[in-house]
């Protein structure tokens, strides 16, 4: 019996200190910031596309009145006592002119440019989600799909760590600081040369990160679910009727009419991976398969099916896998020319 | 067995050194040595309390994310061997409506969206992720005539990679198109206000479906725009009530031959919704 309950406390003592070691290690920000420039850039570009139709989008009149979907469609409760679900909230929501709406979407391009380059990260990054949450809740439904929701979930996480340690304005900001600061004066905490180029590893960027992870698991876990109750996704014809749809198609694959096994491979695969994303990916040996399956699936999409965004999106989410040793490896040397650059000195 | 014996020494040797240095304080240096290894995270930088916290309002978070997709991808069910009787001329009856008690509700799923609902809502977590599923399909268009007062009749449709450009540009329109099927009939009315607001004129719309070719008919020539392939589903006018929309899925498979029926799928689950 004492055995048993010795055994039961070791295991509670492991689960413990498996789930601090998980959450709440300190890592080098170095793969929170890449995503944040990158997720940033999506953001930037995404939002600015609606500048082409600002009024018939998000208007308070466009294509779906702000009142039709506020009394029609994003409301709860019996028929006939249906009221607007307040939780479903959105800046459109109240804007009445056009003069206001432009000046808020500029304002947002504003902040999502801010949040690309760094500089204010942490304001701007909860700033960006709030607006990114705003322009999804107007369009929903309506004009929104998956990239709008995996803009909004990068940018919600985003907000949680300190995105602008690395390859950011504020960085060659606080390093330009640091070299103007007096010797012994009331200057930077950390004075010594190696210091300075190396942010401190922060419990929060993990967070974020395994935030950013844990809910890319659920994604796939429930887009292979669903598509396991698809008839054709049993078949194995599904990836057929994808790339026979003429108003998707950026890049005529009809040819794989000739290869019947190949979309069958090509379907299953697809299936397959998507349900076993999440228990693959955690394992350092499976691991590189399923991201570089991410890579071709999403780049496969984006190029094939004209989801250029969507399939960006996934692969910036997907790299959030990526250790910080590697997005070091990759982006620093990239991120000291521009260092150097602009502070004349070379910084990751 | 080696790493668990080697730090025995070591904490000798460093209780010894703290002796032969703080000779005065044998009992400090003793608890030292006796203290058993404190678990793994007493590093960390956030203090127990504020790790056990985060970690419920962490658990909180994934719950609603979890749950958004999971309450969206299950239905009702009928008991097993449920039949739904018969008419009195012995026909089988429709299955029952969604209000009748025989239907089995997800009930602990329910429960648990009702649980995180306004925080999903708040956050924008309160959807699925369907990318093609449950099948591919074909699109929907929406083909519009504005007349103005003038006569001149402006004609278009949308999505139409000709006019929107770029491709993002171009897949919101397309969304529009294929996001009226679920909001119901009223929002291809404020489609034709809008055009006829735009264009100024009276808009008439009709709602199509663009079907899919199997890769047999593709073999044998057909285009993938052949004009077999658009069927309208319904008619909008902007100042006249409209044709009543069909439901997506059932409405195509009507229209079709049996054996067509079977070969195109059908239903408004667009790509990366």
């Amino acid at each position: 019996m004492i055995g048993v309950l010795a055994s039961g406390r070791d295991y509670c003592q492991e689960v413990y200190r498996a789930w601090n070691g998980f959450w709440f290690t300190p890592k080098d920000p170095a793969t929170l910031s890449l995503l944040r420039l990158l997720a940033g850039a999506m953001l930037f570009y995404t939002h600015l596309v609606w500048s082409l139709d600002l009024s018939a989008f998000l208007g308070p009149h466009g294509w779906l009145p702000v009142e039709y979907l506020r009394s029609e469609v994003q409301v709860q409760g019996a028929q006939g006592m249906q009221v607007p679900i307040w939780s479903v909230w959105s800046i459109f929501f109240w804007i009445q002119s056009t003069w206001l709406l432009w000046c808020v979407h500029l304002f947002a391009l504003t902040i999502f440019f801010c949040l690309m380059i760094g500089l204010f990260s942490r304001t701007t990054a909860v700033l960006g989600y709030l607006l990114a949450v705003s322009y999804a809740q107007r369009v929903s439904p309506g004009a929104f799909f998956g990239l709008d929701k995996v803009n909004v979930m990068l940018a919600m996480y985003l907000m949680l760590g300190p995105c602008g340690a690395r390859y950011s304005l504020d960085r060659l900001v606080r390093l330009r600081r640091s070299q103007q600061a007096p010797l012994g004066g009331k200057g930077p905490i950390e004075s010594t040369p190696k210091k300075q180029t190396s942010p401190a590893a922060s419990t929060s960027a993990n967070i974020a990160i395994r935030l950013i992870q844990i809910h890319l698991c659920v994604i796939y876990l429930f887009a292979g679910m669903a598509k396991l109750e698809g008839a054709n996704w049993q078949a194995g014809t599904a990836v057929w009727w994808a790339v026979a749809n003429l108003e998707y198609q950026s890049l005529n694959m009809t040819w794989l009419a000739r290869w019947p096994m190949l979309v069958a491979l090509a379907t299953h695969l697809t299936v397959f991976w998507e349900a076993s994303y999440c228990f693959l990916v955690w394992n350092r040996y499976t691991r590189p398969l399923v991201l570089w399956m991410a890579m071709f699936v999403h780049t496969g999409i984006a190029l094939a099916m004209g989801l250029m965004t969507f399939g960006l999106a996934m692969i910036i989410a997907n790299l959030s896998f990526l250790s910080p040793a590697t997005v070091r490896r990759w982006v620093d040397p990239l991120a000291a020319r521009f260092s150097l650059l602009l502070v004349g000195k070379q910084v990751g | 067995m080696s790493a668990r014996a080697k730090p025995q020494p070591a904490a000798q040797s460093s209780a010894a050194r703290s002796s032969s240095v703080r000779t005065s304080s044998s009992r400090t240096s003793s608890s030292q040595v006796a203290k058993p290894a404190r678990p793994a995270g007493h590093e960390l930088p956030w203090r127990p309390a504020v790790r056990g916290l985060v970690s419920l309002l962490l658990a909180y978070h994934l719950l609603a994310v979890f749950v958004a997709p999971w309450n969206l991808s299950t239905r009702a069910a009928l008991p097993p061997g449920y039949t739904p009787g018969t008419d009195p001329s012995g026909r089988q009856l429709p299955p029952p409506g969604p209000e009748d008690p025989s239907w089995q509700q997800p009930r602990l799923i329910r429960a648990l969206a009702d649980f995180c609902w306004n925080y999903q809502n708040l956050a924008y977590l309160n959807h699925g992720y369907e990318f093609f599923a449950p099948d591919p399909s074909g699109t929907h268009l929406i083909r519009f005539w504005v007349t103005r007062p003038d006569g001149k009749v402006i004609a278009g449709h949308f999505p139409d990679l000709k006019e929107q450009w770029p491709r993002l540009f171009y897949h919101r329109h397309m969304m529009l198109a294929e996001q009226t099927a679920g909001m119901g009939e009223n929002s291809g009315i404020h489609y034709a206000e809008h055009l006829a607001r735009v264009h100024g004129g009276r808009a008439h719309l009709e709602w199509v479906v663009h079907l899919l070719l199997s890769p047999e008919q593709v073999l044998s020539g057909k285009k993938l725009d052949d004009p077999d392939t658009y069927q309208v589903l319904a008619t909008v006018d902007a100042d006249a009530p409209p044709t009543p929309l069909p439901p997506v899925g059932a409405e195509t498979q009507e229209q079709l031959p049996p054996a067509a029926a079977a070969t195109y799928p059908s239903g408004a689950s667009g790509g990366g919704r």
